[in-house]
């Protein structure tokens, strides 16, 4: 009797835990996608204006550079990192980008190559600091976030650059999908292009289980390392690729370009659903969602005449809910 | 004395001797590159400007030690200043002010810690999110715009004493008293425990939740008096009071040497941190730098303070690893 009730048990077990991972899942990416939905409802039936497609229009073109910056965000979370560089990181790109093509004249290529260098080999040397010789993430990227703002500014001198490359104007100008311009259609191409990669590539595989158990990683023969700087040099890269997007938008570059989005990156990918109580959980997918939820929701209440002051401590107080949700339905790690 | 000078020249205090010739190296450079700038005013200035940092890094280094973080005093500091500057200027008592000013900090000390140690949320994010919620309240309060705050507290806060205002015996006063606390009382052993091995330290019957939040109020303490110093110096409330200062107060706790993974550091170490990070800061003021070459040259320093410090540390471990096993080895040779 032991043996078959041990035998019902063990085949028991995994049923439930399978049957459990999927209402999981379920709950997390048609939760996240139902309070979209929820929202688009509640601020379409408030506002006269809020459906409206060219302010649809504005929204995804106002999340599209976080959006971006956020992808990079996620992964090294993912892999159990932190990058406070993301801001600075945008502000080194733009800089450089602007500078080469507006007062150097030189072809856009060459901008946007050295421009993605610069954000890559910040990028780079956030993950070698925090592989190599094994700085906290919080404060190597603290560093290297003075470092890059400080490079940024260093070529800004006291000017605006303004910037009206053609290029430019085409990505935030020129409709491609829907009405929806070049910008935000890069930003979903990259979530497409990442979020398969996260998927079925090993790259991704392995950053989940770097982030997932760092020790049984290591133990599975995955170098750390690796891993770790790769995740931060594509991190880095993002960073750049939404700096041009910040430019295109702008139009304008000075000083203060970049600063905080750092956090907004962050919160993002936390209201997309990824998870700090339980490590290597997460989808970059659903970060798009989570950018599109913050975006949405600052959105309305610009229309609502709402203070950004306020809106900046509403934001803090969604960063909350967020992790307390995930605390809630993840528990302790 | 001789067992006073083998622990101080311990192969685990290098890398506070290496902070310790790295802040006189600062102080040479300094002195070569603007020959005026170190004299007994300096002095008294770096100790009323970084008493703010001061105070706020001696209570990080409680909830870096817990194996927690706050990343919220910066912007509670304004929040505080704000709540201070709004009661009084719709017609409070300065003594009131104060009181609510205290109390905010006090308040948001509080909540930290529920949302933490009650509820078992991630420190990072939820300081975070205070982080942000707080600066955005500030600026709310006031559009952005100083409010004022009389009734003498400025004259208070500035009053000098052979040069020395009222900043400095606070300071002194708040060290000893951490260190006391630390090393001395059921709060710091608790404090160690709690984030050498959290499990064990519940399982040993340690109500983690009660002196994780304990650690979140002394946080808030030193906000609230911070917040006053820092309204009582300009006479004024201003919404972009403390900005970075959460940071600059961790980077002092760990390049004092008190390790992020928690459970071990103290209070003095920190303090070391808080004098290299002040004079850091200011001769790199003094110089005259433009903003970008102030950020670059402090971002390179401290990662290279960091870098140096990290590479010492991983010497002496892996010296006192290759020690230990030694000493199995040899007791097993022995037994056998």
């Amino acid at each position: 009797v032991s043996a078959d009730a041990r035998a019902v048990a063990e085949r028991r077990w995994p049923d439930r835990s399978v049957v459990a991972d999927r209402a999981r899942w379920l709950a997390e990416t048609f939760g996240i996608l139902a309070i979209v939905g929820g929202l688009l409802l509640a601020f379409g039936l408030t506002s006269d204006y809020f459906l409206d497609s060219a302010n649809i229009r504005n929204i995804f073109v106002q999340i599209s550079v976080i959006g971006v910056a956020a992808i990079g965000a996620t992964i090294v979370m993912l892999a159990g990192g932190l990058d406070l560089s993301v801001g600075s990181v945008v502000l080194l790109s733009e800089v450089i980008c602007a500078d080469l093509t507006a007062t150097h004249h030189l072809p856009l290529g060459v901008a946007l190559l050295a421009a993605l260098g610069a954000a890559g080999g910040i990028g780079l040397l956030n993950g070698i600091l925090v592989a190599v010789i094994g700085i906290e993430p919080i404060l190597a990227t603290l560093g290297t976030l003075l470092v890059a703002a400080g490079l940024g500014k260093l070529i800004l001198g006291l000017r605006y650059l303004q910037v009206d490359h053609p290029v430019f104007n085409d990505l935030a100008v020129t409709n491609v999908l829907f009405n929806l311009p070049i910008m935000v259609a890069v930003m979903l191409g990259l979530y497409v292009v990442v979020g398969l990669a996260m998927r079925t590539t090993p790259f991704g595989r392995m950053v989940y289980a770097v982030g997932g158990n760092r020790r049984a990683a290591r133990l599975s023969g995955l170098s750390l390392i690796g891993v770790t700087i790769a995740v931060y040099t594509i991190a880095g890269l993002l960073s750049g690729v939404a700096g041009f997007l910040n430019v295109a938008q702008i139009g304008l570059v000075s000083q203060n370009d970049g600063v905080g989005m750092e956090f907004q990156a962050i919160i993002a990918a936390l209201v997309g659903g990824l998870s700090v109580s339980a490590g290597g959980v997460g989808r970059v997918e659903r970060t798009l969602l989570g950018a599109l939820i913050v975006g949405m929701m600052t959105n309305y209440q610009t229309i609502k005449g709402i203070d950004p002051a306020y809106q900046q401590a509403f934001l803090g107080g969604l960063l909350v809910v967020a992790v307390l949700a995930d605390r809630a339905l993840r528990g302790r790690q | 004395m001789r067992a006073l000078r083998r622990r101080l020249f311990a192969k685990n205090y290098l890398d506070t001797w290496f902070l310790l010739i790295m802040t006189g190296g600062l102080l040479v450079i300094f002195r070569i590159a603007e020959p005026d700038w170190l004299n007994s005013q300096t002095l008294q200035s770096l100790v009323a400007q970084n008493a703010p940092l001061a105070l706020v890094a001696m209570a990080m280094t409680f909830a870096i030690i817990s194996r927690h973080i706050d990343l919220s005093p910066g912007s509670m500091i304004a929040l505080s200043g704000a709540v201070i500057g709004l009661v009084y200027s719709s017609g409070g008592s300065l003594a009131l002010a104060l009181l609510a000013g205290l109390g905010t900090a006090l308040g948001a000390g509080l909540l930290n810690g529920f949302l933490v140690a009650g509820l078992g949320l991630n420190a990072v994010m939820v300081t975070l999110a205070a982080f942000i919620w707080a600066r955005g309240l500030t600026i709310g309060a006031n559009e952005g715009n100083p409010i004022v705050v009389g009734g003498g507290l400025r004259d208070v806060v500035n009053a000098s004493w052979g040069g020395f205002t009222l900043t400095a015996p606070v300071v002194v006063a708040a060290y000893v008293c951490g260190s006391l606390l630390l090393s001395r009382t059921k709060v710091g052993r608790y404090t160690y425990a709690i984030g050498g091995d959290p499990t064990a330290a519940r399982r040993a019957g340690i109500n983690t939740a009660l002196y994780t939040t304990l650690i979140f109020l002394l946080m808030g303490t030193m906000i609230g008096i911070s917040a006053i110093v820092t309204v009582g110096q300009l006479g004024s409330a201003q919404a972009s009071a403390g900005v970075g200062l959460e940071l600059d107060a961790i980077i002092a706790v760990v390049i004092g040497g008190t390790r992020l993974s928690g459970g071990e550091g103290n209070v003095g170490r920190t303090a070391l941190g808080v004098v290299f990070l002040s004079i850091l800061n200011s001769g790199l003021l003094n110089l005259g730098l433009t903003d970008a070459y102030f950020q670059l040259y402090r971002g390179l320093a401290l990662l290279a303070v960091l870098s140096v410090q990290i590479i010492l540390r991983r010497a002496t471990d892996e010296e006192e690893r290759r020690k230990r096993e030694q000493e199995q080895l040899s007791a097993a040779v022995a037994a056998a």
